[in-house]
């Protein structure tokens, strides 16, 4: 056996001090996609539709919400 | 026919002798030449502390020693540990004695075998719980606790003491009174028995001693901590205590004009208590069922957190309380990385609750990160595991391991390090950030459909 307090430390791969700055970021730029997808989506008509447009800019506006909802729970203590 | 019955005689003894090896035997060439025993009773538990001189008389080595319980006291003991005279930790295992079936042995094996006319030093410790007795059980606001202890004048042992003392710590002059088996001597709030000479193997007097003793009572009836890991960088522990003054009953009234009145600090009911927390403990929450309790203080001290703890009413004989306290700690704390992609997690099992705890059942959960393999659990003694159970916390699909383990009777000694070891992979940190986005993305997918539907009832004007 090991001795235990040899062993390394386990550190978040992320710093937890930067969690509040990662947040405003991160959701601030899932923010902004996703005003853009629902501005898109209720002021094009059926003609000037694009599927590949719309489909693109919710993927980046889930990807960078989900992440930016994730660390403001870790930010405000629920740490997941 | 005689030879088969001599035979079948034979084959007995052997195997009887054999049955007979498994049991321990008292080494009657084993002699305390010394013990130094030091009773401390100024709080609610007893803590017993000997040191004890021993000498092999025989030739043979012998390689253990026997420490048995005084008669009545097995249910009582709380913690048994014996260090040698480097302060060492040595084994020690309860075991039978042929012979005295009904009492309780302990068998220290030593570190190495003691020889013939040589002796060593053993510095035996243990704690006994509800060992002191409030005597009158039932008293009133104004009065004094009295208690009472029953112990023995000698120490208790399988082997004859050539000389033996003992000292009694009590936590007050005032004695009512005590037995007086010569030599025996008081000073001050200590009582000193001996030295008594040539004592014989299992040697019992009672011992009894009325006093008065106005330390806190307290008891942790059920103590219920929850360690819940996240490897985004954190540790959150939670304790529900249930707490009972566990002293003389209160008689009569309670006046609050007279509890307020009385400014003297040697009062046996209960005003607050102090906690230990650890050094990096953040985010403290102390609160109970009715919410925040708002009567405590956290002091910060260089190694440690100090909580000032004020229940919502002072605790008299009898009353209970409950409450939770919750604190979280940064996981390079208590979490160690293993090579690959084994992790290790070495947390107190139980923790500093008052001075002089005692605790009668405690559950410890400890919620493991989602998907873990492997789990392997080194306790620091015996523990009772539970089936593990599955718990589902926020942003949760798969449900996450809980270790729940139990165990009654436990004391101050009891706060050691468990060691947990688990197999865990990195990129199972990214479930919980996948889910939300996929969650999202769902969202969008829908109205991404339903802009295309057409739920108007007129069909649209131009055609196209």
């Amino acid at each position: 056996m090991v001795e235990i307090t040899a062993l390394p430390r386990y550190v978040s791969p992320v710093n937890p001090a930067v969690f509040p700055h990662l947040t405003l970021v991160l959701l601030g730029i899932g923010v902004f996609f996703t005003a853009w997808f629902f501005v898109y989506e209720v002021t094009s008509t059926k003609n000037s539709r694009s599927l590949r447009k719309e489909i693109a800019v919710s993927l980046v506006a889930s990807i960078f919400s989900g992440f930016g909802i994730l660390f403001l729970l870790l930010s405000v203590g629920i740490y997941v | 026919m005689t030879i088969f019955k001599m035979l079948k005689f034979l084959l007995f003894l052997f195997f009887s002798q054999l049955v007979s090896a498994a049991i321990v035997q008292i080494d009657q060439k084993l002699v305390n030449k010394n013990v130094e025993r030091s009773i401390d009773l100024t709080s609610h538990l007893v803590k017993v502390t000997a040191a004890i001189t021993l000498e092999n008389t025989g030739t043979s080595p012998i390689s253990n020693y026997l420490i048995v319980l005084e008669p009545g006291t097995s249910g009582n003991l709380s913690f048994i540990s014996v260090k040698d005279a480097l302060k060492e930790e040595l084994v020690v295992k309860p075991t039978e004695v042929a012979g005295h079936t009904d009492k309780v042995f302990y068998n220290v094996i030593l570190k190495q075998p003691l020889g013939g006319s040589r002796t060593v030093v053993l510095n035996l410790e243990y704690v006994l719980t509800e060992a002191i007795v409030p005597y009158p059980n039932e008293i009133t606001q104004k009065e004094k606790q009295f208690v009472r202890y029953f112990g023995s004048h000698y120490f208790y042992t399988p082997y004859s003491t050539t000389k033996q003392t003992t000292t009694v710590t009590l936590n007050s002059r005032n004695i009512e009174n005590y037995t007086k088996l010569k030599p025996v001597s008081q000073s001050d709030s200590s009582i000193i028995y001996g030295p008594y000479t040539d004592v014989a193997p299992f040697s019992f007097d009672v011992l009894s001693i009325h006093y008065e003793n106005n330390a806190p009572f307290l008891t942790v009836t059920h103590l219920h901590r929850l360690i819940e890991i996240s490897h985004w960088g954190n540790i959150a522990v939670e304790e529900n205590i249930e707490i009972v003054h566990s002293g003389a009953k209160l008689k009569g009234p309670f006046s609050r004009y007279d509890y307020q009145r009385d400014t003297s600090s040697n009062h046996h009911s209960v005003k607050s208590y102090r906690t230990i927390l650890p050094a990096a403990a953040y985010n403290i929450y102390y609160r109970d069922s009715n919410g925040n309790i708002s009567t405590s203080t956290v002091r910060t001290r260089k190694d440690w957190i100090e909580l000032e703890l004020r229940p919502r009413f002072p605790l008299f004989g009898g009353w209970r309380s409950s409450y939770m306290l919750g604190y979280n700690v940064p996981s390079y704390q208590y979490l160690y990385k293993k090579g690959g992609n084994e992790y290790v997690l070495s947390m107190r099992l139980l923790d500093h609750i008052y001075d002089d705890m005692h605790v009668e059942e405690l559950e410890t959960n400890v919620v493991l990160p989602v998907g873990v393999k492997n789990v392997k659990l080194n306790a620091p003694y015996e523990v009772e595991r539970l089936g593990d159970g599955k718990t589902f916390k926020y942003l949760d699909s798969l449900g996450r391991v809980v270790l729940r383990l139990k165990k009654s009777n436990l004391v101050e000694q009891h706060i050691q390090d468990l060691e947990i070891s688990y197999e865990w992979d990195t990129l199972t940190l990214l479930h919980e950030p996948v889910l939300l986005a996929v969650a999202l993305y769902v969202l969008f997918i829908i109205v991404i459909i339903y802009v295309r539907l057409d739920f108007s009832i007129n069909k649209s004007e131009k055609k196209e």
